[in-house]
This record gives structure tokens, sequence and C-alpha cells, in this order.
């Protein structure tokens, strides 16, 4: 069975389309691995061994006809619960939508079941995805495969937690405010953030329009390259996607790192981080200089301004999103993300207009800072995976502090709208995790994808695999 | 000089949205956003007349889209 949950998304796909492995054995591997691991990590909110069995005998029988359904013909997965499926139950991580069911489904999701894919649940999330750590007052907590009294990162929770554990070959996350690059980088996996306008978030639950990115919680930066080969793209229920033909992201990842430029910034980012953490970027760096890339030092306009801005419009978005439900069930939310929602009923209408109206000049300005690179090299987080205790913060008065220290390196990106790949760079030694992320230009996720691929193809990180604990 | 909300500040602003809070939570509020605003003060005074926020989609779009 763990031959089988071990394998790549690509892995999966290759060994069913080529009858080596069928889909009812790869459905069953995973039900198995996730009927052991859930009770120490609660990754799913909703587990469906009768849907996934009888979606994997479907995909079995039409293969042996002769039938195949896509690129991911007979692969179950599992995605973050805010992903609208029509007629099936999407919590967004809420007791308010606990009894959600949409009639419609996200155009992400939708392409990758076109692909062929077998539901087996639905992971979870932060509540309303409002949350960096993966704290859930209404499901339960989601835990760390490396260590459960740790957090898995949010609030793609589900999403890195059972990616890592090898519950699910692959996951959608979503990323507002670092919600895929956090979990990537506490729980050990591949995460991409995609550019604003890259992929559809029609049928995604919303949290900030401006800020809302789709992303995905892989094994290797292949597996990120086929979702994003599947899911890129425009579509006319999301006018913000961008038309015109998408890079081919999957023969990115057969190019090499030689002849690559990346800037390490020459403050903030390498500022207030831990030891281990320290090290695991020098080692990152001595690693991209041994297989052929050219590592410089950058210089970067002001990133807590930006984060600032990029605070603001999360904030305002975020609470004219939830204003009905906060007049009216304000006692459904928990503690913490209510406070978070009505902190942005606070901002004034200036001030969110002067937010939005930076984000050009800003973006020109990172632009103009980074145009002797192909990407920026940094920290996710300043420490690995914090326990669930130091960071339940619940609705103290200090909470937002607590929580802007978390995603301080990820705001930015999200303000600027840019695409990150996290990927597994070492391990402290209590055995957590660190992942680094590597910043792109707009639309440019082949160049990481690229940098992701040949960077595993040097390291083993992105092999290790949690144990089962006791 | 860079403006700091108050409590009373905050509590005016959630009424005008429609929700009253108590003392302690516009306190709270106001606290939470401050940092925010004292480290975007000074971009927000600096901004140019002629700039609108499709700037944005100007300077992401046309020089690096299908790269």
């Amino acid at each position: 069975m763990s031959a089988i949950t071990d394998l790549t998304l690509t892995g999966i796909a290759d060994a069913i389309a080529g009858k080596r492995i069928s889909s009812r054995e790869a459905t069953e591997a995973c039900l198995a691995r996730i009927g052991a691991w859930q009770p120490h990590l609660n990754a799913f909110i909703a587990i469906e061994p009768e849907t996934a069995l009888a979606g994997a005998d479907a995909a079995d029988a039409a293969l042996a006809s002769g039938q195949n359904f896509g690129p991911l013909h007979g692969v179950p997965l599992a995605h973050k619960d805010m992903f609208y499926d029509a007629g099936h139950i999407s919590t967004c991580g809420s007791k308010i939508r606990r009894d959600f069911a949409p009639d419609t489904t996200s155009t992400a999701l939708a392409r990758i079941k076109t692909a062929g894919t077998v539901r087996l649940g639905t992971l979870h999330m932060v509540e309303f995805a409002y949350g960096p750590t993966g704290h859930n007052a209404h499901f339960g907590d989601c835990h760390n495969p490396w260590n459960v009294a740790h957090v898995p990162g949010g609030s793609s929770s589900g999403s890195g937690a059972a990616v890592a554990a090898r519950l699910t070959f692959a996951a959608l996350g979503s990323d507002t405010g670092g919600s895929v690059r956090m979990p990537a980088h506490f729980c050990g996996t591949t995460g991409l953030k995609t550019t604003v306008g890259r992929v559809s978030r029609a049928g995604a639950m919303p949290l900030s329009h401006s800020l809302d990115t789709i992303g995905f919680l892989t094994r290797t930066a292949e597996d990120a390259a086929l979702l994003l080969a599947l899911t890129a793209g425009a579509d006319d229920a999301d006018p913000t996607t961008l038309g015109g033909p998408v890079p081919d992201y999957m023969a990115a990842t057969r190019g090499t790192l030689a002849g690559l430029t990346i800037g390490i910034p020459s403050a903030f980012y390498v500022e207030d981080i831990d030891g281990e953490t320290a090290q695991a970027l020098d080692a990152t760096i001595a690693t991209l200089t041994r297989v052929g890339a050219k590592v410089i030092t950058i210089t970067l306009p002001d990133q807590m301004q930006l984060s600032a801005a990029s605070q603001t419009l999360l904030a305002v978005e975020a609470a004219a999103i939830h204003l009905p439900w906060l007049k009216d069930r304000p006692d459904d939310y928990s503690s913490l993300v209510r406070a978070r929602l009505e902190n942005g009923l606070a901002y004034s209408g200036v001030t969110y207009e002067q937010a939005l109206r930076w984000r050009g000049p800003a973006l020109q300005a990172h632009l103009a800072a980074v145009a002797g690179v192909d990407a920026i090299l940094a920290p996710v987080c300043p420490t690995p995976a914090p326990t669930l205790a130091d960071t339940d913060v619940g609705g103290a008065p200090d909470a937002e502090a607590a929580i802007q220290v978390i995603t301080r390196f990820t705001r930015p990106v999200n303000y600027l709208g840019l695409p990150s790949l996290v990927v597994p760079t070492g391990r402290t030694a209590s055995g957590l995790p660190i992942g680094m992320q590597f910043i792109g230009r707009p639309f440019a996720e082949d160049v990481l994808l690229r940098i992701g691929a040949d960077f595993q193809r040097n390291t083993d990180f992105h092999l290790a695999a949690p144990e089962l604990p006791a | 000089m860079t403006y700091v909300p108050t409590a009373e500040d905050a509590a005016a602003s959630t009424r005008t949205a429609g929700i009253t809070v108590p003392p302690e939570t516009a306190a709270r509020m106001a606290r939470a956003i401050t940092p925010a605003l004292t480290t975007f003060a000074p971009i927000a005074q600096a901004l140019p007349f002629d700039l609108e926020p499709a700037t944005f989609l100007a300077v992401q779009k046309p020089k690096e889209a299908g790269k």
C-alpha cells in the first residue's frame, strides 16, 4: 500500500494509464492511509469512501473498454473544502456554511475533474481561509504530520498535511496572504501560488477579490506543473483571468538551473530569521550555485509598506464580503475570525482606495528592482512550524499582531500579485521541514517550475515522508 | 502627521456599516489596524494625482504575459 501512496501525482497517473496499478488499488491505498492518519491529523473534513471507490471502479471499467478520461484518469484526490463541487457540501471550514451545497463547480476543480480524477472527500481549512496556522474552532485543529503538536500552516491546512502524509497525491489550495506557501513550508511539500489572473477563481470561496489566488500543494514541482497546465488560462466565469496562450509548464520542468540568475534580498527576508532557517537558506544558495545558477544580492523596495497595503486590502475586502453574516450571525464565527473581520470595518474608504491605487506603481518598482534576476529566493516564514499551543491566539487583544509575524514574508507577494513556488529545502534538528520560496515575475510560473524541478533533481528533501505517530 | 485611529473612530466607522461594537472591541480594532496605517501613511500621502487602480493590470500584463 505504501508503495502506491509514495508515488507522485504524475507517477500514479502514469501507472494507472499504463494499467500497472488500478484506480481501485490507488483509491484503497489512499483510504487505508487516511484511516490510519486522520485521527492524528484531522486533515479531512469529509471522507467519502463509497463515492471514491465507485468512482475508481468506473475509471477502471472505462480504461478496460479503451476510454481514458484525461491526464489524471482514475487518480484519487481531495481538495481544500472551499472549491465548490455542485451538489456536494463545501463548508469553507465554517459553521455558517456547514450545510452549504453549491449548485456550481469551481472552474479550477472542474478542469481537474475533467482530467479524470476520483473524489476522496474534502480537506480541512481555516474558517473562511482567514488564518495562517490551521486552527479551527468548528472542525477541530489540523495537525502537522511531522510533529502533531505543531501547526500544519494555513489556511490550506488539510492540503498541506494530507499531501505531506501521502493521503492524497496532490491538493488544490488558495493563497491570499500565504495560505498555500505556509502549509507547504511547515509540512514539507511543494506549493505553487499562481499569479493573479493565471487560474480562474470562479467557484472558489472568495476572501479578498484583489489578492485571492489559486494554488497547488504537491510532492514535486513537476506535479504542480501538471495541475497548472490543466487549470491555467482564460475563463468567462472569471473576467480577471488572462487570455492568450498558456506556457508549456511540463516542458519547463525539463529545463535546468544553468544560466538562471537568482536574487537574494539584502534585507527584510534575511532579517530576524531563526538559526536553522538561516542555515537552510545558506544551503539552498550553495545548491543553486553548485548546479549552475548565478546567485546575486538584490535590493528590494520597502516590503513592510507592501505588507501594510496588502493587509489593508485583505481586511477591508474580507469585511465587505462577510458584512451580512457579521450583522446577522456574528456568534457563528470563531472569536479569532470574527475579530479579524471586524478589524476590516475600521479602515476608511480613502485608505482602501489608496492601497488599491498604489498597486501599479509598487509592482513597477518591484519589477525594476528584479530586472537582473529570473527569480528571488526567500524564506517563507522566519521560523519552522510553531506549536498549536503557542499560536492559539483566539480572540486575544494582540492576535492580529501575532498573525502578522507569521505571515510577514508572504504578504508582499500577494499585494504584488506575483507567483511563488515553495520547495522543501531542509529539516530542523527536531525533524520539522523548512521550505523556501522562489518568487517570480507576473505569469512566469514556467520559470519557477523550471527552478523547482531542477532543484528537486539535485536534492531529496521532497522525497521524505513523515512516520505515523505511535 | 500620521493618522492614528482611536477607539471612537473605529466604533464610528463600524456603525456606518450597521454594526455596533462595545468599547473594548473598538479599542482592539483601532490597535489592530494602526501598524498598517502608520506604515502605509507615507505612501498614501504621496500618491500622484493621476493614478488609478487599473494601473496594476497595465503593469502586470502587457510586458509579462505569455513569457
